[in-house]
């Protein structure tokens, strides 16, 4: 269990944290999401007592990490993002060292062999870590999280300098870690805290600013739309949408192909029904119609960028320009990319050109 | 404490830092006991500790300038301040594992005394005081030396610093000898490494020596244990 109660750091005149308030209960996998710089490593620096707060608690399995710190940190497993290794030193001298330094009391040979062979570092168990490649440093540093069974295990970014293969495993092993432990998970790779996490907490500018399932976040950001293409004179379609029990709110996307309307559907509630009985009551053709969940990518952009828009963005017009997702995706979510996030996008994709045309579709 | 000293120690021999360290003291006790022993015709072997003293001075800020700067640089102190250990317990394991170099070497300098006595009569209560002597000094120099590697990330400004101080303790005697204020003086060479070293050296036990030089290093693994904690506060 860890609880961590109004978190505030400052370095100086710079504020990292401010008021930071979360806890986790039993096992499970916590993801704990936000831009660089958004103060998730100190966070995590100051739950393992790395770090010390300048004002706020953080309480692990019931230890405070400043009055009890050996206990509280004996129950901790820390993968900082640098992992701590020393390159001059082999696998099995440094698991050997820190098995000592955490004072585990358990069989030395048995314990370090079981992590060894569950974090598939036994093949280079022999060799110095400055040999290794990044990807078997990053192993040895998980091992040493793992090296005496900790309940919590604090995980900051794992799978950086992953192979995809190795990723794959990386993350099952978290999951069956998180069936017995606490982990909380910071992670960049969305996709990994999707499929690992089921509670996520993000943070934005030292703060948190949604915590929850993702289909808690979901919720919160932005309902569900319905997307719906209609071959239909356009004023009547519209009139008739606006009219049906379930839509909130109608809005016309464009005109996908000549007399074919595009609209995004504002539900409160199942729409889908009532939409294809209209279309064939008025003998309308009905070519399309699909949801639109939010993705954890939507949720994160929203939540971590701040500006919402409430236009929907036409997507037909942009097929061309298929590459610069960021601004894709933002304008599927309704909202607009801040300048600075379209200039970043611009600079990683060089394509300057597209990004220009996408704005004047949008 | 011991796991850390244990770490330490390993880290020594598998970098040449040991190997060289031990090698250049042992380097020159053997040329400055040819030098007394055979060139002198002497049997005077305090002649010889009290020369080594000053290079024993300068070759301790090598063995401890990487002990915690470069656990900082390479974020490797991520792992020590994150483990149920005490501050004080990492300075402890540190000072164990440089102290434990230095005096491999010094027990080590006593070889030639031993050859000595299948043919002659050394003096064993003299050499036995040098002996502990630039024990305790070493220990002091030793912390010293630690206490400046946790102030920067750098292992070579922590041994420019540390090497600065030991020149620093070496020739206060001739800034005591300077100062007109005699209270000034008088402190000055109170704190004189080599003024305390010569009681050793001149063949006298003296307890206000074995005090100081034991105050000064738990003085100093104070400090660095309280400035590894005021880390996680900025």
């Amino acid at each position: 269990m860890i609880e961590v109660s109004h978190l505030t750091k400052r370095y100086g005149p710079n504020t990292a944290l401010v008021d930071v308030n979360f806890s986790v209960e039993g096992s499970g996998v916590v993801g704990f999401l936000g831009p660089n710089g958004a103060g998730k490593s100190t966070t995590m620096n100051i739950i393992t007592g790395y770090l010390s707060a300048t004002s706020g608690t953080v309480n692990v399995e019931g230890h405070d990490i400043l009055d009890d710190a050996d206990e509280a940190k004996r129950n901790i497993g820390y993968l900082p993002e640098l992992p701590p290794l020393y390159m001059d030193m082999t696998v099995e001298e440094y698991l050997g060292f820190l098995f000592d330094l955490k004072k585990v009391q358990k069989s030395k040979k048995e314990h370090i062999g079981q992590i060894c062979r569950r974090t598939g570092i036994d093949q280079v168990y022999t060799r110095l870590i400055g040999n290794l490649s990044k990807g078997y440093r990053q192993r040895v540093g998980l091992a040493q999280a793992l090296l005496g069974d900790p309940p919590v295990l604090i995980l900051d970014e794992p799978t950086v300098g992953l192979d995809p293969k190795q990723i794959i495993e990386i993350r099952n092993l978290i999951k069956t870690l998180g069936k017995t432990h606490t982990v909380i998970l910071s992670s960049h790779i969305l996709q990994e805290i999707e499929v690992t996490c089921g509670r996520i907490i993000i943070i934005n500018n030292g703060k948190v600013v949604a915590d929850g399932t993702q289909e808690e976040l979901a919720e919160t950001v932005e309902p569900q739309r319905l997307l719906v293409e209609i071959e239909a004179p356009k004023a009547e379609v519209q009139e008739s949408l606006k009219n049906l029990p379930h839509v909130e709110d109608s809005e016309l996307m464009g005109e996908a192909e000549p007399g074919v309307w595009k609209f995004s559907l504002k539900e409160c509630g199942d729409t889908r029904r009532e939409v294809f009985q209209m279309c064939k009551n008025e003998d309308w053709t009905l070519l399309s119609m699909s949801g639109r969940h939010n993705t954890l990518e939507d949720i994160f952009l929203r939540l971590t960028n701040g500006t919402v828009d409430n236009r929907i963005g036409d997507r037909s017009g942009k097929s061309g320009n298929s590459k610069n997702v960021r601004s894709t995706v933002a304008n599927a979510v309704g909202y607009t990319v801040p300048e600075t996030d379209e200039d970043l996008a611009r600079e990683q994709d060089g394509k300057a050109d597209n990004d220009a045309s996408v704005k004047e579709d949008s | 404490m011991g796991a850390v000293a244990k770490k330490e120690l390993k880290q020594y021999f598998h970098s040449p830092v040991a190997y060289v360290c031990i090698g250049v003291l042992m380097a020159l006790f053997g040329f400055f006991y040819t030098q007394v022993l055979i060139s002198g015709s002497s049997s005077n072997i305090s002649y010889v500790y009290s020369n080594m003293f000053v290079w024993c001075m300068l070759v301790i800020p090598i063995l401890t300038m990487r002990t915690l700067s470069e656990e900082r640089r390479n974020k490797t102190d991520q792992a020590l301040l994150t483990a149920p250990v005490s501050t004080m317990g990492i300075a402890g394991g540190k000072f164990v594992g440089a102290f434990s170099i230095y005096g491999l070497a010094m027990t080590m300098s006593l070889i030639p005394a031993v050859v000595l006595s299948f043919v002659g009569k050394p003096n064993w209560g003299m050499i036995f005081g040098e002996y502990l002597g630039a024990l305790f000094f070493g220990m002091a120099m030793t912390a010293i030396g630690i206490f400046v590697s946790s102030l920067t990330e750098n292992p070579v400004i922590a041994a420019i610093g540390s090497l600065g101080i030991a020149i620093f303790l070496m020739v206060i005697d001739s800034v005591s000898s300077a100062v007109n204020n005699p209270v000034l003086s008088k402190v000055v060479s109170w704190i004189s490494f080599s003024t305390r070293y010569q009681q050793f050296t001149s063949g006298t036990f003296d307890i206000s020596s074995v005090v100081f030089f034991l105050s000064v290093t738990v003085a100093m693994l104070f400090l660095t244990s309280r400035r590894l904690e005021s880390r996680r506060w900025n």
